[in-house]
């Protein structure tokens, strides 16, 4: 089972987020990036399933500032190669992040392609379900519990209300996990400096995909407070009438 | 002319006889050598490592221990007598059978005698007089066992294993090896009775009890006592022999592993801990350990004192450090095929160590991870320990194969990753480590832009913490008070990595000292001070193996000093009923118990101690890294346990620590128990301040 995981990365929460002065994107002067958790689990789980049927994992990710610690990270924990993503704008949208990872993916040897259900960064979350149209493949998301059964892939997709659904899919396919078998492992440091030591990341440079995001942003801003509560002391019935007199006065 | 004193030394013994005895001596010797030379082979299969430097000045310290009985004796009276009486009777009995020896087996040949006439009478005199006392001893060892029954003798499990542990062998053990050494004595004093009673010579009274022996029985018939005393001398002799043989496949192979492993330990070998194995993260194999600690796990008597001082074990763990070294030492003679012979069994059903060959992952089919986890790293094991063993060294290099092959729980992963990601546990942003700095009545320096006498090594709970931000605030308004000229690192510090360590994820303490290894090397001060004692001993004790070495101070160590310069005013005294809490890694680690109590004193403040304090103080839980993981195994929080140990002072209105942990399970543990009313955990600064501070 040869499966390929497009990591993204996300902008770190440890640090306040900022917006422009045109409000419509994050400042993106003092961002830093860490690996998507979704990104986290999709890796977790096609560790786990080459350490049960073999095969081979491959990372891409797009560049950014933070990208080779991620891919070695991802090498130390077990991946066999990782690519690395050049030339593809820090602000791109999931559209343009989408193609870019399908030109590495497209010249590899693959059965499966596991994504991060979705990312904080983004307002479409669809990077599986793009990556799946571009290379024209069957695609589930929300995933849990892949497991491989003969020939075919079963997997278990979540829908609202919390209905389950149990999916049986041919590969090649791609698969928008939600959460691996296991927390995602670590990555003991000594290791990730070893493989720093010793292995090379791939990288390869995008070329414009000519694709663009079906949406813009208008204005992006935080939360507005409100005016804040008005607690009502006393007992029941004396709160009831203080409601009572308070909906009658604002009835207009 | 009087008689000579002296004696036959095979009186009533035919030629032939004589043979048989060297004969049996010579295959005595030869099993005690075989014995002897597995457990060499055993050691110099080991894993080298270099404890030979300052050669002599071991040899002293261990030869000053021994001798003196000193860390036998130290905090168990009983038994120290015992063991003292045992061992002084022994070594007299041991020298007096030797001069025997060599008088009867080589001086003889040149017509030389030592044994007769005054220095007979010494001799007489000097082993009698030791056979009682080593007898005393050997008598109050039973009495230890049999009635006494301290808790640290009971041999069971902290992981009970389901009764598929047979610890019987222990006990067997343990009572061969007393009831053997008495049977020798007593039979000894018969041999010597009966002798003396077929003839009664004056001289003899100075063999006390053997002639006193003799007068009960000297009315005997002559061939009765000439029998008896033959037979008593090859019952005595049996049992020496069997002794000699039966050394090195028992306990009693401890008095040439102990005073070894005495020899070459390291004093305080926890302080500094070795690297990994070279070429590897961690223990996995039997070949992982060095020969020390092979050596380590046969010098265990199982005297018990880690196991009832072990914060792990009295929170109700799997952890015993005892079971640890037991458990490695039967694992480490059935991989390496050194014979053992009472040893604890595993009964069928067991898994481990059905195979102790190459497929055997130590950290975890030998030690589970579970109880490797447990350990806070408090160090009290060591420091109990009579012999020098050095427990911890060995669980932090199982702990390094853990963390490599990622068996560790969710809540120390997220930590170290936070470790990782922004050098502090707290996951929050290497750029608000000095936030906390805001709302002090000065600007502190900044280090890295001017020099300052004294550089603040925060720490991450001094720095991220709201509990104790406030203490680092208390602390900082001290130090400007005192006109101390201090500086921090603002944003380039990190966390030290003490307990990183500890954990065993080695490769991130690197990653983090090389970081702030740098952030030191560009900053300009004399010295350094923090409040924090893991902190205290990776600066004072792990970064100079990395090249980075400057004089590091404690806050208590500083304040004491600030007070005896009189630069704090502190005429105003307080006159509270405290209690004080050794940290582990300032009393235990750095020996440092003083400064904190002179403080004290000068704050004239009533200090009563707990039982456990100073180096034998006990643990919150929160150190090797437990603060970040999952510690529900703990059936009863020695956190609590503590604070219930200063309630029964009685009266105590202030539990008072000297270390951001310690503050924040003490804190928690208070809260639990619902004794807000009754005690109040402070930090020592914060007494300082009020005593500096206006009266209310």
């Amino acid at each position: 089972m040869n499966i390929v995981v497009p990591i993204k990365l996300v902008p770190d929460l440890v640090e306040e987020l900022e917006i422009n002065d045109e409000e419509t994107d994050l400042d993106r002067d003092f961002l830093s990036f860490r690996i998507n958790e979704f990104c986290d689990h999709a890796l977790e789980e096609a560790l786990s399933l080459k350490e049960a049927h073999g095969g081979t994992v491959a990372v891409i990710a797009i560049e950014r500032e933070e990208t080779d610690k991620v891919l070695y990270t991802a090498l130390a924990k077990g991946a066999d190669r990782a690519v690395k993503v050049t030339g593809v704008d820090e602000a791109a949208s999931s559209h343009e992040a989408a193609k870019a990872m399908c030109q590495v993916i497209g010249g590899m040897e693959y059965d499966l392609v596991l994504t991060g259900v979705q990312a904080a960064d983004d307002r479409d979350g669809q990077m599986g379900v793009l990556i799946a149209s571009y290379l024209d493949l069957p695609h589930v998301s929300v995933v849990s519990d892949v497991e491989v059964k003969g020939d075919l892939i079963a997997v278990h997709k979540e829908y609202a209300g919390g209905v389950m659904a149990a999916f049986e899919v041919a590969p090649k396919a791609v698969l928008g996990i939600q959460a691996a078998r296991q927390t995602p492992r670590y990555a003991p440091v000594s290791r990730v400096r070893q493989i720093m030591k010793e292995a090379e990341l791939e990288e390869v440079e995008a070329e414009d995909g000519g694709v663009t995001s079906g949406s813009t942003v208008r204005r992006m801003y935080t939360p507005e407070k409100g005016e804040g509560a008005e607690m009502l002391d006393g007992s029941a019935e004396e709160v009831a009438e203080k409601i009572a007199a308070i909906l009658n006065e604002r009835k207009g | 002319m009087p008689e000579q004193p002296t004696r036959e030394i095979f009186l009533h013994l035919d030629p032939w006889m004589q043979g048989v005895f060297y004969a049996a001596a010579a295959i005595a010797s030869a099993v005690f050598l075989y014995g002897f030379w597995k457990r060499w082979k055993k050691y110099r299969s080991g894993r080298k490592e270099n404890r030979f430097d300052r050669l002599g000045q071991r040899v002293a310290r261990a030869a000053v221990a021994i001798l003196t009985n000193s860390t036998v004796r130290r905090g168990e009276t009983f038994g120290g007598i015992a063991h003292g009486l045992i061992l002084w009777g022994f070594i007299v009995l041991f020298i007096g059978t030797c001069i025997v020896a060599f008088d009867h087996d080589f001086l003889r040949f040149f017509g030389v005698k030592l044994l007769k006439g005054d220095f007979y009478l010494g001799f007489s005199l000097a082993l009698d007089v030791f056979g009682v006392l080593f007898l005393a001893g050997l008598v109050m060892m039973i009495v230890r066992r049999a009635v006494l029954r301290p808790p640290a003798l009971d041999y069971a499990r902290a992981d009970a294993q389901g009764g598929k542990v047979d610890r019987s062998g222990f006990v067997t053990d343990d009572m061969i090896f007393v009831w053997l050494l008495l049977v020798i004595g007593v039979t000894g004093y018969a041999v010597e009775g009966l002798r003396i009673a077929q003839t009664m010579p004056d001289f003899e009274r100075w063999s006390p009890v053997g002639y006193a022996l003799a007068g009960t029985v000297n009315g005997l018939a002559a061939d009765t006592l000439f029998d008896a005393h033959l037979w008593s001398w090859w019952i005595h002799g049996i049992a020496v022999f069997g002794f000699i043989a039966y050394i090195p496949f028992s306990k009693m192979m401890h008095i040439f592993t102990d005073a070894a492993n005495l020899v070459f330990t390291n004093e305080g070998a926890a302080r500094a801990l070795p690297p990994p194995p070279e070429g590897s993260v961690g223990y996995a194999t039997v070949a992982d350990f060095t020969w020390k600690e092979l050596l380590d796990f046969d010098a265990c008597t199982k005297c018990g004192r880690c196991h009832v001082s072990c914060p792990a074990n009295a929170a109700g763990t799997t952890l015993s450090p005892r079971d640890v070294i037991l458990d490695l030492r039967t694992f480490a003679n059935d991989a390496l095929g050194t014979p053992e012979l009472l040893k604890q069994r595993f009964r069928a059903g067991s898994k481990w160590p059905a195979s102790a060959n190459g497929d055997v992952d130590v950290a975890a089919d030998v030690i589970r991870p579970e109880t490797l986890w447990s350990c806070t790293t408090c160090m009290a094991c060591m420091e109990q320990c009579p012999v020098g063993i050095e427990h911890l060294t060995s669980i932090v290099q199982l702990r390094r194969r853990l963390v490599d092959r990622g068996k560790l729980d969710d809540n120390l992963q997220g930590a170290l990753m936070s470790l990782g990601d922004y050098g502090n546990s707290f996951g929050q942003s290497p750029k608000k480590r000095a936030k906390w700095t805001k709302g002090l009545s000065f600007k502190v320096k900044d280090a890295r832009k001017e020099p300052v006498e004294l550089l603040w090594f925060v720490g991450d709970f001094a720095s991220y913490d709201p509990r104790i931000q406030d203490l680092s605030r208390q602390v900082a308004e001290v130090f400007h008070a005192a006109g101390v000229d201090f500086g921090i690192l603002y944003d380039a510090e990190r966390n030290a990595g003490n307990d990183v360590r500890r954990v065993g994820e080695e490769g991130l303490f690197e990653m983090l000292a090389e970081e702030n290894a740098k952030a030191l090397g560009d900053a300009e001060f004399q010295e350094i001070v923090t409040t924090d004692p893991h902190t205290l001993n990776a600066l004072r004790n792990e970064y100079p193996a990395l090249g980075v070495e400057h004089p590091t101070h404690h806050y208590t160590g500083v304040l004491a000093k600030l007070i005896a310069d009189g630069k704090l005013d502190l005429s105003r005294k307080l006159g509270h009923r405290v209690t004080y809490h050794d940290p582990c890694y300032l009393a235990r680690y750095n020996g440092e118990v003083d400064a904190p109590r002179e403080v004290m004193r000068a704050l004239g403040l009533d200090l009563v101690d707990m039982p456990r304090c100073g180096v034998n103080t006990f643990c919150c839980g929160a150190g090797g890294g437990r603060i970040w993981m999952d510690t529900s195994n703990e059936v009863k929080r020695t956190s609590e346990q503590r604070i219930e140990e200063a309630l029964a002072l009685g009266g105590v209105r202030y539990f008072v620590t000297a270390c951001p942990k310690d503050y924040t399970m003490y804190s928690d543990a208070v809260k639990t128990l619902g004794k807000e009313a009754d005690i109040e955990v402070k930090d020592l600064i914060e007494l300082v301040a009020e005593a500096l501070g206006e009266p209310s």
